[in-house]
């Protein structure tokens, strides 16, 4: 697909997703942060529509 | 190196590809927030099947979202506000018209090329995402966030501080500042 980008964005600068993945990795290998080292939500803030949300994503086999 | 999982990668892709047909109808772009905003920023191995959204205009973003295989979860216990995509087994809402009741600098707002396309998304900065989470924190009902936001700032020493310094005030009601995730 070609990339188009409106008027109002094209002096703006993108983030490459790439580049600041291998960067993230970098520092977070500079920290010796693993994955065990995140931090997990509580979820319990989640709203009853975000917890039959997640509760379909389940039931359609998702495994996030 | 740990870095994005495929899933996730596949969920931002999707989208871009969402965001781009917004664009191209010259509607705003819908703005990635919550737990996938801090998942790309901290390329986390954590789960997160659920994307939050912002958008100006919900409607015609639901139409696009139909487009590319999002329905609307049925049967019992449903009532969401909620979308999922049976392929690709993830879930998008929408949960406002604009970033944490419009108080982020549109400025901040950030241009993302997901991994292996040219599609564009948009997401809110780290700097209002570690506002956010000190918001939450400040808030007393997440205490968990203290740490996501430390965690994000030390993956992120080259935030605009001034501006972080900025919105965790704003966000926290003044109780908290740089200096409470750094020491």
């Amino acid at each position: 697909m070609a990339l188009k980008i409106s008027q109002p964005e094209q002096d703006e600068p993108v983030i490459d997703m790439a580049e600041l993945g291998a960067r993230i990795a970098r520092r977070r290998a500079e920290l010796g942060i693993t994955d065990a080292d995140q931090p997990r939500n509580s979820g319990t803030r989640r709203t009853a529509s975000k917890k039959a949300l997640l509760k379909a994503i389940k039931d359609a086999g998702g495994n996030w | 190196m740990p870095t994005y999982r495929p899933e996730f990668i596949a969920a931002l892709r999707l989208l871009a590809r969402i965001s781009d047909a917004m664009a191209d109808r010259g509607l705003t772009r819908p703005v990635l927030v919550g737990g996938a905003a801090a998942e790309f920023y901290s390329t986390s191995a954590l789960a997160t099947g659920d994307f939050d959204i912002c958008v100006i205009r919900q409607p015609e973003l639901e139409e696009e979202m139909q487009r590319v295989g999002f329905i609307r979860p049925s049967g019992p216990g449903q009532l969401t506000r909620g979308w999922i995509h049976p392929d690709l087994k993830l879930g998008f809402e929408i949960v406002a018209d604009v970033p944490m009741d419009g108080n982020v600098d549109a400025a901040h707002i950030r241009l993302v090329r997901p991994i292996g396309d040219t599609a564009l998304f948009r997401i809110i900065s780290v700097e209002d995402l570690i506002a956010d989470r000190m918001g939450q924190y400040a808030s007393g009902s997440a205490p968990d966030r203290l740490d996501q936001a430390r965690l994000l700032l030390a993956l992120h020493p080259d935030a605009d501080f001034d501006y972080l310094e900025r919105r965790i005030r704003e966000e926290s009601k003044g109780e908290y500042g740089v200096k409470d995730i750094t020491a």
